[in-house]
């Protein structure tokens, strides 16, 4: 259980001072999969770094389950690849000097292999096209077989097929290997399709909460989906958006 | 650019520099033909005059070019690590970044005297700042969202340092390097004109009191190909160790 309570996140611009996000108490409980649905600037990415640990909040605790080591990995929404590494070494950035070097490659291997970029091992990120780099950026925060994952909008630079795949990969890992996942988008129809629970934010607060039981894989299509679209968006419409700063 | 096109550019240079003395557009005794400055150089060569001012010059580079490396290095390191220390002393340097090294040197003539310090210390000069810059250049424009994914893998700061800010900041370094390695070949050839005894600088201006125009020329090929060998030598080396640098290598150039 991943549990957030009263965090909030302010910073200093010029003399003054924006408040990022307010009264967030939202808990994760372990093998969860949660969206976080809203406009930009809303705080969605604010909140995935605060869970991360890059940020600390202003204010407000968080409390990890079990021995409080979550075993954390991130995808960004840009690739960020060590451009000094193949497709190999940058899979295994995280596992280098913390899993023996035989495991290492073989968990490298295997998760390359998994997001079908195996005739790419040898590749320079250079030479990858954005929907091939972000690919390997997914595969080097899922060698880590991570607790908890967090993911920052990391298909909005996929075209339209790939991004399915992508996301019915996603599902299935988690199925197979319930990590925690926290997973940030600003497309309602993703936030649908993909997590048990929707949370909506608009202003740096919690506005929504939307349960989606429904089963795996979800289809765009059924009307089902469509209802918690439709539920997401109307709250979201409702609630006034905010004066930029 | 293909090999081809290097070889034929620099063969119609050749053919055009022969062509100028063979038909008298230029007199002979300003620019002496191309197989006189071979036949110069042979002769320079056998004698082993050639070979003794290639060897004092490239000692003199060589000091000079790791000298400069040995202060640039760590003040751009202080540099990037002390914020008070940098807001302290940019000014002066930017200062002193101003000033041609060989403006500076009459100056060095008379704290250093005539003797090897006061040429390496041109030299030093000349190749400090395009290193000292590269450095720190390299280390100012470390993306910061490398740095986040070495934080999320749980790096220690020594191991972000070592597996991300470092090769992050290599190219610049690397450019630097190369602009620097450049820059002392051509403050060497000042800092031997003036008040030498030996070295290339030396045999180009001795050659031009005894109206020598086939020595001078002799001695600026010999520069050119020096330059160009170390400057390839530094690129192999760079390629051989770090092949991802190539697109950045190019960037020197300029």
């Amino acid at each position: 259980m991943l549990e957030l309570s009263g965090i909030g996140r302010r910073y200093r611009v010029g003399s003054g001072e924006v408040t990022a996000l307010a009264d967030i108490d939202l808990s994760f409980p372990t093998g969860s999969f949660t969206t976080l649905v809203g406009r930009s600037g809303c705080g969605k990415t604010t909140l995935l770094r605060i869970l991360a640990g890059l940020e600390r909040p202003s204010e407000g605790e968080i409390r990890r389950g079990g021995d409080g080591k979550l075993r954390t990995a991130v995808v960004f929404q840009e690739a960020r690849l060590m451009p000094w590494l193949d497709v190999a070494g940058n899979v295994g950035f995280g596992l280098r000097g913390r899993v023996p070097r035989a495991e290492a490659a073989e968990r490298c291997a295997a998760t390359i292999e998994l997001v079908g970029l195996s005739a790419f091992a040898g590749a320079m990120p250079a030479q990858l096209s954005g929907g091939m780099a972000q690919r390997v950026a997914i595969a080097r925060a899922l060698v880590q077989e991570p607790d908890l994952l967090l993911l920052d909008e990391p298909f909005a630079a996929l075209d339209a097929f790939t991004r399915r795949t992508m996301q019915n990969e996603l599902v299935s890992i988690w199925q197979r290997r319930r990590p925690t996942i926290v997973f940030v988008t600003h497309d309602v129809e993703e936030a649908v399709l993909l997590g048990e629970r929707a949370l909506e934010m608009q202003g740096g607060r919690i506005v929504g909460r939307e349960a989606i039981a429904l089963p795996y894989p979800r289809d765009p299509t059924d009307p089902e989906v469509n209802l918690h679209r439709r539920a997401i968006l109307s709250r979201l419409m409702a609630t006034p958006a905010p004066v930029p700063a | 650019m293909p090999r081809f096109t290097t070889i034929a550019v620099f063969a119609a240079t050749l053919a055009l520099w022969w062509l100028a003395s063979r038909l008298g557009w230029v007199s002979p005794f300003l620019l002496p033909g191309p197989g006189t400055v071979a036949e110069t150089m042979g002769e320079l060569a056998a004698s082993g005059e050639l070979l003794r001012h290639t060897l004092v010059s490239l000692k003199r580079v060589l000091l000079g070019y790791l000298f400069a490396i040995a202060f640039a290095v760590p003040l751009a390191l202080a540099f990037v690590l002390s914020r008070p220390l940098r807001a302290t002393f940019e000014p002066l340097l930017e200062f002193l970044r101003q000033i041609p090294p060989l403006a500076l040197m009459p100056l060095l003539m008379l704290w250093l005297g005539i003797g090897e310090t006061q040429k390496v210390g041109i030299i030093i000069l000349s190749c400090f700042f395009p290193i000292f810059l590269g450095v720190r250049g390299g280390f100012d424009s470390v993306d910061r969202k490398l740095i986040d994914v070495g934080t999320v893998c749980g790096f220690s700061r020594p191991e972000i340092m070592l597996r991300i800010v470092l090769p992050s900041a290599l190219p610049a370094i690397v450019v630097g390097l190369r602009i620097g390695l450049g820059y002392s070949w051509r403050a060497l050839v000042g800092a031997e004109l003036i008040a030498s005894s030996a070295g290339l600088g030396y045999l180009i201006v001795d050659a031009e009191n005894l109206a020598r125009t086939d020595i001078v020329l002799a001695g600026i090929l010999v520069i050119g190909v020096l330059g160009l060998l170390a400057d390839h030598l530094l690129r192999f080396a760079i390629r051989r160790s770090a092949p991802w640098l190539s697109g950045d290598l190019e960037m020197a150039r300029a």
